[in-house]
């Protein structure tokens, strides 16, 4: 029925950064996996839930590559982040979904792409980076620019390592000024300053940007200045949600329902939003 | 002149003075009984201002509107005795500056005869003596001994008849001018005090947790009453708080603005009757 | 020549129907409220309403509703999914601008993702609506282009009969047609004439409404902020409408085991769309009430090709300060353009 969660037994978990943690998840019940595994697609979201406390969204941070398990990282802030902060492996959680649209990553085939993400929206992109990696043929060239606000912020840190070595992957590390360690080898500086050194060619490149508000609106400056048009960029919104299926009437932008609709965007459907309700 | 000119020309007088940035008072509403609050800015709309015996809404709920003060300028407000009452209670809880507010004060008398009332700042009231004497509508008075007439099993049964109608839409607190916190303990979740949920023991917890947050604290004007969309008799509880405060504390609020909170407060010779 | 249900006859058709396995819900008044609730005999009802202060939605997407029981232990949750009663039901003496609510809601309810919660209540439950003969100051059906004797999310409608002796019958959906087989031996062919419908003034002009709402320079419109000053953010409009269909998913219970809950939600209360980072969208009143508006006359529209908005009235009858939809659409059908 609507709104019955799928029971998930937490595999691990996984400190991130302060208050961040991932979970991996498995299915409790093959049925639930099995419809998992035919619906997910990079970029959907689901709700997270724990009896007692309630849900909270967030998106699916593992690839579409990789259905085994479901993965997902969040600071802990409210009431249900802070519970699922807390549980142990083997305890029980509680997923509802694959919801939402997705990343139409079979149109990125062919071309470049460039990932961009701030602090904690290194997850959803991490998704649609893997979904790709795991098929790095059908792709040109990678590059993932990744900033965060100090060097523990970064998240997915083995992860990065791994794409460092990569010699198909380009990764440009930032963290904020006064953010680095005396041991930091990568850049400091905020990330459109970083992206516009970076300078990636716009020429047959898709864009993926996620991270707070601000970074984006600066970011998106930085690439249409490199030349990138805003129908080449594709971003994912988030809003407070409580059904995620179109019903309960809270988290549409405008006339767009970010659960149903969303949410991923290109920045040219973000643009013409008003922008006053985001 | 009538009153309702009067004070259309003393609303424009302060709004071209500058004296106030804003008057709050009545217009026409969208029915011939009805009237609305009406925000003036400007000395021409001043002159939509109406006032008469369909003026009952008690206006003094805006001023504690999140951000309206903050620029320490004045605002100006019409009131009856209950509204000025309310501005005692919310300046002895410091949520109100007396320099901040310009009273254009009125009464109704018999339910149709309006009258000015003298001054213009809190401190030209003196309504000590009116409050205490002032007794609540016959109507509510005679359902408040009815009630105090009950059985514990029968008072219950009334309240759970007339809670179980509760929608929690919150239209209580909303007019109220003494429902002035930020985030009130039903927006709290961690840890959740007060179900969210809309059922009889839910609406319970809600009117509960209201009713004693008002035990004396409230002005008695009635809008929760009026406000209520499912006619649930609140005044009949503020009623009864009131009173246990007035009995118990010797303790009215708003008589003054030099009060000190009853619940804030301690005396010597406070009745202990609560402590086991 | 037509059918006719006598008032005399009303006793025996609830007999009927509740014979018939229904439960028999009319417009009643009890503990000072008007609202459907079952009844036993039509003594219970209560007709003269022009339109009971609850709306029938209460008893299709209810205040408070249960949707999952759950248990916890370590490593184990058991949880049970619960679904709302099968009983059949017969709501006797709506009115148009109540019944079309539901009609309204469909979609909604249905979209892409089937909310059994309510269309199960739908499914069990026979609308049967009596067609007005008197209207208020805050009526406004013909408004949003529905009508005292709309037929919309009915499946039988009844006209008063001018003698007041009772009502002309006529089923509108084969739920009806079935419904009134139930009851054919009490109907009569007569040809009395019915009651005239009442005159409800047109108060503004939607399509023009519409047509401002749907231009995205009025979403940044200083008129917003105006028309929103004494909103005191209740949600009384939103829980009395017969369309609001917002909702709060919540988790209730102890330690050990409780009930997840969908509760009625309002667009009007500040933390309807607030992040759990302190950032809220919709962070003032205008900007709340400009998100019903436009919920209802411009994004609704868009999305099922319906206006959210059945002309019922309650959002201005039961406002404390005077506000609600008409007195807002009156505003900006004669904004200047």
């Amino acid at each position: 029925m609507i709104y019955s969660p799928f029971p998930m037994r937490v595999v691990s978990k996984r400190a991130e950064a302060p208050g961040v943690n991932t979970l991996k998840l498995e299915f409790v019940k093959e049925e639930d996996h099995e419809f998992f595994k035919a619906n997910y697609k990079t970029g959907m979201f689901g709700l997270y839930g724990i009896f007692g406390e309630g849900e909270s969204t967030f998106c699916v941070a593992s690839p579409e590559t990789r259905k085994e398990y479901i993965e997902c990282t969040f600071r802990q802030s409210g009431r249900v982040t802070s519970t699922l902060a807390s549980v142990d492996a083997g305890d029980i959680v509680t997923f509802r979904g694959p919801y939402g649209n997705r990343f139409p990553i079979e149109q990125f085939e062919g071309k470049n792409l460039l990932f961009i993400a701030g602090g904690i929206a290194l997850p959803p992109t991490r998704s649609v980076i893997w979904s790709c990696l795991d098929q790095r043929e059908k792709y040109r060239d990678v590059t993932i620019v990744y900033g965060a606000r100090t060097v523990a912020d970064l998240v997915y840190k083995n992860e990065l390592d791994e794409w460092k070595k990569r010699d198909d992957v380009r990764l440009v590390l930032t963290v904020d000024p006064g953010g680095e360690t005396p041991d930091w080898q990568d850049h400091v500086g905020f990330v459109p300053t970083v992206l516009e050194q970076a300078a990636p060619s716009p020429e047959n490149t898709i864009a993926v940007l996620c991270g707070p508000p601000i970074m984006i609106k600066f970011t998106l400056a930085a690439l249409q200045k490199l030349g990138f048009t805003a129908e080449n960029v594709y971003t994912t919104l988030e809003n407070r949600m409580k059904c995620g299926v179109g019903k309960c009437g809270r988290c549409n932008v405008g006339s767009v329902y970010i659960c149903k609709e969303g949410p991923v965007f290109t920045a040219a459907e973000v643009q013409a939003m008003p922008q006053a309700d985001l | 002149m009538g009153i309702q000119e009067q004070y259309r020309s003393e609303a424009a007088a302060l709004l071209s003075s500058g004296e106030v940035k804003l008057v709050i008072g009545f217009g026409a509403g969208s029915t011939a009984d009805r009237r609305r609050p009406l925000f003036a800015r400007t000395p021409d709309e001043a002159q939509k201002f109406v006032l008469d015996a369909a003026c009952i809404a008690n206006l003094s709920t805006y001023l504690v509107t999140e951000g309206l003060l903050s620029d320490g300028k004045k605002v100006a407000v019409f009131l009856k005795p209950d509204g000025i009452r309310s501005i005692n209670i919310l300046i002895s809880e410091a949520q109100l500056k007396p320099e901040q507010v310009v009273i254009l004060g009125y009464a109704i008398e018999n339910g149709k005869e309006i009258t000015p009332l003298e001054g213009r700042n809190i401190s030209d009231f003196s309504i000590g003596e009116q409050i205490r004497s002032l007794t609540p509508p016959p109507h509510i008075l005679q359902e408040a001994e009815r009630i105090e007439e009950m059985s514990a099993t029968e008072r219950f049964e009334f309240w759970k008849e007339h809670f179980a109608k509760c929608i929690k839409c919150y239209a209580c607190r909303q007019v109220c001018p003494m429902c002035y916190c930020r985030r009130c303990i039903v927006d709290v979740n961690q840890p959740q005090w007060v179900s969210t949920s809309s059922h009889t023991l839910g609406n319970f917890e809600w009117n509960l947790v209201r009713a004693f947050h008002l035990a004396g604290r409230c002005a008695a004007c009635g809008a929760c009453d009026r406000a209520c969309p499912v006619n649930i008799p609140l005044r009949l509880v503020n009623y009864r708080m009131g009173k246990e405060v007035i009995d118990a504390f010797d303790y009215c609020a708003g008589e003054n603005s030099n009060q000190k909170p009853v619940l804030a407060s301690f005396k010597q010779d406070d009745p202990e009757t609560f402590i086991l | 020549m037509t059918r006719i249900l006598l008032r005399n006859k009303l006793d025996d058709c609830i007999a009927a129907w509740q014979k018939a396995g229904f439960s028999v819900l009319a417009p009643v008044r009890r503990h000072e409220m008007s609202s459907f609730g079952e009844v036993q005999k039509a003594s219970d009802m209560a007709f003269d309403l022009v339109l009971p202060e609850r709306t029938i939605k209460d008893h299709f997407f209810p205040q408070t509703e249960p949707l999952i029981k759950y248990k916890i232990s370590k490593h184990q949750i058991d949880s049970e999914t619960m679904t709302p009663p099968d009983q059949k039901r017969v709501f006797f003496g709506v009115r148009p601008c109540d019944a079309s609510g539901l009609a309204i809601d469909d979609p909604l309810f249905g979209w892409d993702y089937k909310d059994d919660y309510w269309f199960k209540r739908r499914e069990n439950s026979v609308i049967v609506t009596i067609v007005c003969t008197e209207a208020d100051d805050f009526c406004m059906c013909t408004s949003v282009k529905l009508s005292p004797d709309s037929a919309k999310g009915a499946d039988v409608l009844l006209r008063p009969l001018l003698n007041g002796a009772g009502w002309q019958v006529e089923a509108v959906s084969e739920r009806g047609t079935a419904l009134l087989e139930t009851i054919s031996p009490l109907l009569q062919e007569n040809s009395e004439p019915t009651a005239p419908l009442p005159q409800v003034a047109e108060k503004f002009d939607v399509e023009k409404v519409m047509e401002w709402l749907a231009d995205p320079a009025s979403f940044e419109s200083q008129f917003w902020k105006d028309i929103a000053l004494r909103c005191v953010g209740c949600g009384s409009c939103t829980f009395l409408c017969p369309t609001c269909h917002c909702f709060d998913i919540q988790d209730e219970g102890d330690t050990y085991q409780g009930i997840r809950r969908k509760n009625w939600d309002s667009c009007s209360f500040a933390n309807f769309t607030m992040h759990t980072s302190g950032h809220n969208p919709r962070n003032t009143q205008s900007t709340r009430w400009r998100q019903r508006i436009m919920h209802k006359f411009n994004y609704y529209r868009g999305k099922f090709g319906v206006n959210s908005c059945s002309g019922c009235g309650r959002c201005t009858r039961q406002c404390p300060v005077d506000m609600g939809i008409t007195e807002t659409l009156q505003a900006i059908s004669t904004l200047p353009r």
